[in-house]
């Protein structure tokens, strides 16, 4: 009898794991113990209040874990990510629509896979980095009263009426990279051919302003510094229902840019059945239920019922058909050099 | 009698070694906590080419150095930022003295009262702080308010450029310029100003041949430190620029953080750390020049012999003017210092979801609901609080025994140490981080209490030493000199003369240490768990989403603690005495 060699039996092993069943491979994952402690990056604000509130207390009643936060923005989550990639400090982190396709193919974070049940769920838009968790599109927010008439495509932002008064939204940031994407779809370019985006934008100027985030962009509205800019329609409904009751949120013909917030585990993590059933709750119907209610936040899930009083807020199952989606990959490869390219021609 | 050689030489080599041995404990923990994780900016900055996981060590390439220092677009940023800080120093120092100058003269028991006005601020986190600022200058702000019942204005155009940001980083940095200041001018004896009176000099001539001179060092250090950090600013040029205005601390940051291109950001750091460096060498020299007596042991020295004499219709001038303009000045100070606070609180009671919105749509106390469920505030504060504390006493152990060897000893190196030791402040804190973050992440762990507290040890040190070396430089020698005499020793001496000699420095170091610790959120963000956060990074996180009014009733509540505080340490511990030498 000929013994088996050391590199044959090896290729066996390796063989049978490729070939073995998800859900066997799945046993091998440590399952979660009392006290064990997921740890999850995310934004401060009503974020961290919805998720303290819709999915730590259903997880730790499950597994008698304990959840921690480090709270923060997406940049310095990120980068301590990627300074960490393989042996995580995080199990779970939010990222954006295209930093999480970015950290998916640098191996920072993993792929969705369909052992969060409620993964099968997501709009295929939603699957493409890690887990979708809410459609938070871009478009055209602008005064209404200053407006000749409604705003019905990206092109009406060389409206006279709109000369001087655009707050231009900053690159990088998703509000800028959707003027520019947009634009550049709208007039025969896109994300590869970015340079049509990058002229039509010149031609915006001279700009009222550079907006750095909707706060900075309400408060120009407010203090009439600035009558339309590109910002997310979420908050521009919480802005409308309060201090800019005058505001319209613009659906152009050509669509409205897709944007997303994408929960995220990291490779490497040690609680791995934690972190899938972590974004399994926020996937749930109270959890999507409560981020429609306090963020305007679109459901990422196809099984959750829109309250009928939400529905001129919230993008329906139709709507998200309008959804114009990119590249997600090419632009976070690029977005150093557009990045760049914005400081010097467009905002300088 | 001719004294032996070799005794001589035993002197000065036990009188350098004393130096050494005081110079030591500093230069360690900087090494340690400091030059290490910036040798891993300066080896990022060698990279050839950007890339987040390749090693730290690669064959060194000048690329990105020729890429900074050959794009004028780079350069015009460093050189605006540079123009941008020197703005915020002039207008800090403009205002400053009039406030420290008012801080010396009220009357020792409404004393602890008057630190308030500058204390707070710097208890209120910096976003918030800016975006009282933005309500101060907003179109409908209560700047234009107050010009249109004059029927002046409105003026649109305050908001969102250079100037705004030079006024919010004033609003921020001017305390650092008036707690410098107040150490050397309520150490001067009012005796020689009365001496400069009785001799016939007017008000301005006393001003300019006596209270001014003498209040040279502390304004050697407020300037410095002000010019540095104003250099390195971030959050408030964010939020005050509109996107429009650029620094070099952004720039670091967009490239560090946002594109993930470290070598760029660190070579970028390390010219913008040469160039300040470079401004306050010459300030150094300059002030040097300008007090010959400093390093003149046992102060006697030409006071005053370097200023240029004033023209007396200019002294005239002063004479009837400077009374009016140093209130008008005074004034202006306050406002600026509180009237974005109480902004803040007035907008902690409204009933509006963001913070930055102008309207007062109804009054709420919603928001101090939320945050008193919320006990992740709580022990936030409790987070901040501890590490302020730890960083100060740690910090004030090793920068004692370092001003002492700055101002009392010379031995070689002196000089480089001394610039060492303040490089901390002259670098952006995003650099700081991402060299401590590279550094924790590759090489090995710390509790992160630890990590943390080594990074603001790190950089509370040179406001220490900075505000320590002026009142070494104060310290009247011919005391020790007598009490030696007397036969006093070394422990005697420090403890009986020179320690209490030291205490308003002590405590204005403190006191700037402990708030600089306590509102610091850029590097921290970088090194904060899910076990160890801190308040401004609390808030900071909060704003990452949509600025709720949460962050003034957060504020809000923090002054109101430290009025508490400094009522009831007044009530036992006699703040005024405190500061008195």
């Amino acid at each position: 009898m000929t013994l088996m060699k050391r590199r044959t039996f090896g290729k066996l092993v390796l063989g049978t794991g490729v070939a073995a069943p998800f859900s066997f491979v799945r046993s091998a994952i440590a399952q979660p113990k009392p006290g064990d402690e997921l740890i999850v990056g995310i934004w401060g604000g009503a974020q961290e209040r919805i998720v303290r509130e819709f999915v730590e207390p259903a997880l730790v009643e499950k597994y008698g874990c304990k959840v921690s936060y480090v709270l923060g923005g997406t940049g310095e989550r990120r980068a301590r990510a990627y300074a960490e990639r393989g042996r995580p400090s995080f199990d779970v982190i939010y990222l954006n629509i295209y930093e999480s396709r970015q950290a998916v193919t640098d191996g920072v974070t993993q792929a969705p896979t369909d052992a969060v049940e409620n993964a099968q769920y997501l709009y295929p838009l939603a699957k493409m980095g890690g887990y979708g968790v809410a459609f938070n599109p871009a478009t055209i927010i602008y005064k209404t009263d200053k407006a000749s008439a409604p705003i019905t495509s990206w092109k009406d932002l060389f409206n006279d009426e709109w000369k001087g008064r655009f707050a231009v939204p900053q690159v990088p940031g998703m509000e800028g990279m959707a003027a520019l994407l947009m634009l550049a779809k709208t007039y025969g370019g896109d994300e590869f051919n970015i340079d049509v985006g990058f002229d039509k934008l010149k031609e915006l100027k001279p700009f009222a302003a550079v907006q750095t985030s909707a706060e900075n962009a309400w408060q120009m509205f407010e203090q009439d510094i600035a009558d339309i800019t590109v910002e997310f329609g979420s908050l521009a409904n919480i802005a409308k229902d309060s201090t800019l009751p005058g505001i319209t949120i613009a659906d152009p013909t050509e669509g409205i840019c897709a944007a997303m917030n994408v929960a995220c585990i990291t490779t490497g993590t040690q609680n791995q059945v934690l972190a899938e059933e972590w974004i399994n709750l926020h996937l749930s119907e109270p959890c999507m239920q409560a981020y429609m209610r306090q963020t305007y936040y679109s459901p990422t899930v196809n099984n959750v019922v829109i309250p009928d009083d939400l529905k001129d807020k919230i993008l329906t199952p139709e709507q998200m058909e309008r959804l114009v989606s990119f590249d997600w990959e090419h632009i976070a490869s690029k977005q150093s050099e557009w990045s760049s390219r914005f400081t010097r021609e467009i905002a300088g | 009698m001719v004294q032996p050689l070799h005794a001589g030489n035993r002197r000065v080599i036990s009188q350098r070694n004393i130096g050494r041995g005081l110079a030591t404990p500093v230069t360690l923990v900087l090494i340690a906590a400091f030059a290490v994780p910036m040798a891993v900016v300066m080896l990022l900055s060698l990279h050839g080419y950007s890339d987040p996981f390749g090693p730290l060590f690669r064959t060194p390439s000048a690329a990105q150095y020729a890429t900074v220092l050959g794009d004028f677009f780079y350069l015009k940023v460093v050189l605006e930022t540079l123009l941008l800080a020197g703005g915020v120093t002039v207008v800090s120092v403009l205002l400053g003295y009039p406030l420290a100058l008012w801080l010396v003269s009220v009357p020792a028991r409404w004393r602890a009262l008057a630190f308030v006005v500058i204390l707070i601020p710097l208890l209120t986190n910096v976003v918030v702080r800016s975006l009282g600022i933005v309500l101060l200058l907003a179109p409908d702000g209560i700047l234009n308010g107050v010009l249109g019942w004059f029927g002046i204005g409105p003026f649109r155009g305050m908001l969102y450029n250079y100037g705004a940001v030079c006024v919010a980083l004033a609003q921020v940095f001017m305390p650092y310029v008036v707690l410098a200041l107040y150490d050397v001018l309520q150490g001067t004896s009012p005796r020689v100003h009365e001496a400069a009176e009785s001799l016939g000099a007017s008000p301005s001539m006393v001003f300019w041949t006596v209270r001014f001179p003498m209040a040279l060092p502390g304004l050697r250090a407020g300037i410095v430190v002000v010019f540095l950090m104003a250099s390195t600013a971030y959050v408030s040029a964010t939020i005050l620029g509109g996107g429009r205005v650029l620094t070099s601390g952004m720039l670091v940051y967009r490239e560090a953080i946002v594109n993930l291109n470290y070598p760029v950001a660190a070579a970028l750091t390390l010219v913008m750390t040469l160039a300040s460096l470079g401004f306050s060498g010459v300030v150094l020299l300059v002030f040097r020049r300008l007090t010959p007596w400093v390093n003149n042991a046992g102060g006697q020295g030409r006071a005053a012999a370097t200023l240029p004499a004033l023209p007396i219709a200019l002294v005239r001038t002063m004479d009837v003017v400077g009374p009016i303009l140093s209130k008008v000045l005074l004034a202006a100070a306050i406002l600026l210092l509180l009237l974005p606070l109480y902004l803040v609180v007035m907008q902690s009671f409204n009933d509006v979801p963001q913070a930055s919105s102008a309207k007062f749509m109804g009054f709420t106390l919603k928001w101090y609901q939320l945050v008193l469920e919320n006990g992740n505030y709580t022990a936030a504060f409790l987070n901040s609080v501890r590490l302020a504390i730890g960083s100060t006493l740690v910090a004030l152990a090793v920068s004692i025994p370092a001003a002492f060897a700055l101002v009392r000893f010379r031995f070689p190196g002196i000089s480089g140490l001394a610039v060492f030791w303040a490089l901390p402040l002259s670098l952006p804190g995003v650099a700081i981080g991402v060299g401590m973050l590279q550094l924790l992440s590759i090489f090995f762990r710390l509790p992160p209490f630890l990590g943390l507290l080594a990074v603001h040890v790190v950089i509370v040190i040179p406001f220490c030493i900075s505000l320590l070396v002026a009142s070494v430089m104060q310290l009247d020698r011919s005391q020790e000199e007598a009490a030696a005499s007397l036969g006093a020793n070394a422990v005697q001496r420090f403890f009986r003369i020179i320690l209490p000699g030291l205490a308003p420095g002590i405590a204005a170091a403190s006191i700037m240490a402990f708030l600089t610790s306590f509102g610091e959120v850029t590097v921290t963000s970088f090194l904060t768990t899910a076990r160890m956060t801190t308040l401004p990074v609390r808030i900071y996180a909060d704003s990452t989403f949509m600025l709720e009014p949460t962050i003034h009733a957060v504020s809000a509540m923090t002054m109101l603690l430290t009025l508490i505080a400094l009522f009831v340490l007044n009530k036992f511990l006699r703040l005024d005495r405190l500061y008195a030498r």
